[in-house]
């Protein structure tokens, strides 16, 4: 069962430099463990209870890991009945004893304490994967949400209260690497050479772990409700807490739903950006991650996403794409892309070039003169669905101003200096809409005497 | 691996007799106990090791012997100082024998007397770190802060009961083997107040996060500083790395993140970073850029030199349900001046100007400024 993380309690008989074990006196097993596991850092912090024996006075207790992936210098021990009475003075690490430590323990009570030793381990992950299906009609999304855990660590964890954590943490080593690291601390470090000295560092394992392919088990009872998760934020984080226990042995994986809407209100909305996706149109799926949309009660955790349509006949699906999803905090708008959307095309064409209104100086050399672009966009819907579309232009010169004919409905909206963006609804079927605008650039000496024209940039 | 001290004795007729002949240095029998030893480890550059012991001199001559074979001893670094009694004995020479971890003081006594020295010497192959364990409270208002001092001891020496020495506090009294690693507690302080602050420096992150597929992570640290009223502020605190854990309500902890505390001395902030934040998300735009003020050659052909107008939006908004302190890092060009700011700003360094902006819980905060860049040249 528990072959790896192992307790002794002895007495030290006091002697110089090394601790005698004499008098083993209990072996406790854990009595409780927690299990809370980060993503995407290979971090879980283990909590365990366990009770101990002790006596009055300095007591000390053997702490051994071998054969798991845990970080030797982030054990702790408390003892939440008896605070200050039961204090952990010392960890050391002896010579020559690998994957060992002798705890000192201070204890003014005696007899049975319960204490919760903490650390973390490697080996153990989360994901988050998306099942997303669209309406026939594209109006509304049913958007479930999974939660897979896999056990690599070298350690059965039974019975164990599993937590998940969203959120993007800080670490200043990988706790993969620190669990190989022997002695835990690694080796002193020569400030400055000196003459003779050898003084060397412990090379940097490189060895990754390798990610084997775990088989998936569902929740272990048949026929019973699954098990609700509960969600809560605290700091910068948001933790999933699967209701009861877990049981994940050493090489399994284990998946839970953790969200399951349907009738979430989506918009679909097609969007041209040569800058962002070159010159293909995607398709992009838009909703808000707040009650209005049957969500908001927790963020969305970043994780992959499978996208199908519903399709109108027997229940029949169809393929629209996957993504990978950010993380979406309450009340943000999310927006998957759902990729290239060969039946929206946005075809920007230029019909006509001239310059016109050159100013010269006083030597008679040119100073400025405007260049003048006429573009049509040309657009097409291939699809039985009328469309929403979003196209970006970007003019890349800072000195700009753009007109179009009087009639036309279509406005530009400027996004910055340089970027306009249009909106419109497509019809279906539409083999070819024209949206004609004219691009006038001012070089040179007409920069400065573009606040006289009307409809300029700023 | 072991520390051998041993003294001979000349006696001084002997050496009168004998002087122009060459003696050989004698091994005594006698090892003396070594007696009050010290780790002082305030200096991080090199660990100091003072021991001291009784010394049987006789009347005349003495030859000390001080050998560490296998122990990480840097040679030029021992000492001896007598502590008493003082004045009585002489330190006359030191010598290093030849493919030997060892060397010899030649001691002059005026009696045969005991004396009690003080050996010093720095010592390789060990050091100290300093880490920290902190745990704030749900609300993140408050911190409890329990130092370790990590003694790595590798330098072929076994150091039985041994006072180890910070720089401030009391000693840390232990056992430390050779080979040995051990984490020693040294002090806890409760219930310290931390600020929390989310830095924007737009000079390093990206300024639109829709036009990048992952979020636009927003570094999150506490502030607390090192002061009497704070709980601290008795002595510098040494840099380290720092795992901050909060409680989360229910009896258990969550980790929170970890960072590598600078070196903070009193009356300085003690700045953890936890991590980064997705939940406050900052998006920054230049709205216009504008050539004014031209001003031309003598033949008034060509600009030589405009000014420059910008103007910049940085729209901010929290999707916390608690309010954000969000400190909005700007990067200026060289000659600048501010025409107008939605908010008041401080200037860091001429080429950096800093809004502390809090943002309402839920709520969006748009950040407005205008400037000049002054005497471009074309």
């Amino acid at each position: 069962m528990f072959k790896s993380i192992m307790i002794f309690i002895f007495f030290s008989l006091g002697s110089v430099g090394a601790y005698a074990k004499i008098d083993l006196v209990t072996l406790p097993i854990r009595d409780q463990v927690q299990l809370t596991i980060y993503n995407p850092a290979d971090l879980t912090l283990v909590r365990e209870q366990r009770t101990l024996t002790l006596k009055p006075g300095i007591n000390r207790l053997e702490l051994s890991w071998a054969e798991t992936l845990i970080d030797p210098t982030s054990v702790y021990l408390e003892a939440p009945q008896h605070k200050g009475q039961v204090n952990l003075l010392e960890v050391s690490y002896l010579p020559h004893v690998k994957e060992s430590a002798i705890w000192v323990i201070e204890s003014q009570v005696s007899g049975e304490v319960l204490v919760e030793i903490s650390f973390f381990t490697s080996g153990i992950t989360w994901n988050a994967f998306y099942m997303a299906t669209l309406s026939t009609d594209e109006q509304s999304l049913h958007l479930q949400n999974e939660v897979r855990i896999n056990n690599q660590s070298g350690e059965d964890y039974l019975n164990a209260k599993t937590r998940v954590i969203v959120g993007k943490i800080h670490l200043l080593d990988e706790i993969a690497q620190l669990a190989k690291q022997n002695p835990p601390y690694g080796m002193p470090i020569e400030p400055f050479p000196f003459t003779d000295g050898n003084g060397t560092l412990t090379p940097r394992l490189e060895e990754e772990i390798k990610e084997k392919s775990v088989r998936s088990i569902f929740t272990d009872s048949v026929g019973v409700a699954p098990k609700q998760i509960i969600k809560e934020g605290l700091s910068e984080y948001f933790i999933y807490t699967i209701e009861g226990t877990e049981s994940i042995p050493n090489g399994w994986g284990k998946r839970l739903p953790a969200l399951d809407k349907i009738d979430i209100p989506v918009q679909v909305l097609y969007r041209y950006d040569e800058q962002r996706y070159g010159t293909e149109t995607q398709q992009l799926l838009f909703f808000k991650n707040d009650q209005e949309h049957h969500l908001g009660e927790t963020p969305l955790p970043d994780g992959q996403v499978i996208v199908y349509r519903q399709l109108a006949e027997n229940q029949h699906l169809s393929y629209v794409g996957q993504l990978q999803t950010q993380y979406i905090p309450v009340g943000q708008e999310v927006e998957f892309n759902l990729g290239t959307a060969k039946p929206v095309k946005v075809e920007p064409i230029l019909m006509d070039y001239k310059t016109e209104n050159y100013l010269f100086d006083y030597q008679g050399q040119i100073s400025g003169f405007d260049r003048i672009q006429e573009w049509q966009l040309k657009l097409t819907n291939n699809r039985d669905i009328p469309v929403e579309i979003e196209i970006f232009r970007q003019i890349e010169h800072p000195y700009w101003n753009v007109t179009y004919a009087p009639d036309l409905a279509v406005h530009y909206e400027k996004i910055d200096l340089d970027t306009i963006k249009y909106r419109l609804t497509l019809p279906p079927h539409t083999k070819e809409y024209l949206l004609p605008y004219t691009l006038t650039l001012f070089e040179g000496e007409r920069q400065s005497k573009k606040t006289l024209i009307k409809g300029m940039a700023q | 691996m072991k520390l051998v001290i041993s003294i001979s004795y000349i006696i001084f007729s002997l050496l009168f007799l004998f002087a122009q002949s060459s003696w050989a240095r004698v091994k005594l029998v006698a090892l003396p106990e070594r007696e009050a030893t010290v780790v002082r480890l305030d200096n991080p550059m090199a660990i100091l090791l003072e021991e001291e012991r009784h010394l049987t001199l006789q009347k005349g001559i003495n030859q000390v012997d001080f050998s560490w074979k296998g122990v990480e001893i840097i040679p030029d670094s021992v000492r001896l100082t007598v502590l008493e009694p003082i004045d009585s004995v002489t330190v006359l020479n030191v010598s290093y024998p030849p493919n030997e971890q060892a060397l010899i003081w030649q001691i002059v006594s005026q009696n045969g007397q005991q004396v009690k020295v003080r050996i010093s010497y720095l010592l390789k192959q060990i050091d100290r770190l300093i880490t920290y364990k902190a745990i704030v409270n749900k609300e993140e208002t408050v911190l409890d802060l329990t130092a370790f001092v990590v003694l790595r001891n590798f330098s072929g020496e076994n150091l039985p009961l041994t006072r180890f020495q910070l720089d401030y506090g009391e000693t840390l009294a232990s056992k430390l083997a050779n080979g040995e690693t051990k984490r020693i507690s040294f002090f806890t302080a409760n219930q310290l107040p931390i600020k929390k602050y989310f830095t924007f420096d737009a000079a390093q992150l990206p300024w639109d996060p829709k036009q990048i597929s992952d979020n636009v992570s927003i570094p999150v640290h506490y502030e607390l500083d090192n002061t009497p009223e704070n709980g601290l502020g008795k002595q510098v605190l040494w840099d380290g790395k720092v795992r901050l854990y909060a409680e989360d309500g229910h009896g258990n902890h969550l980790f929170l993140g970890e960072d590598y505390a600078q070196f903070t001395p009193i009356g300085q902030p003690l700045k953890l970073m936890i991590g980064d934040s997705r939940d406050v998300v900052i998006t920054q735009r230049k709205i216009s850029e504008n050539r004014v003020n031209e001003r031309r050659d003598k033949q008034r052909t060509q600009v030589i030199l405009y000014d420059l107008e910008a103007a910049m939006q940085v729209d901010m908004e929290n999707f916390k349900d608690q309010p954000a302190w969000v400190r909005l890092k700007e990067p200026m060009p060289e000659e600048w001046e501010m025409k107008t700011s939605s908010h008041p700003y401080k200037r860091e360094h001429n080429q950096e100007i800093i809004f502390d902006i809090t943002v309402p819980a839920k709520e969006k905060v748009i950040v407005t400024y205008d400037y000049v860049q002054r005497n471009m040249r074309p």
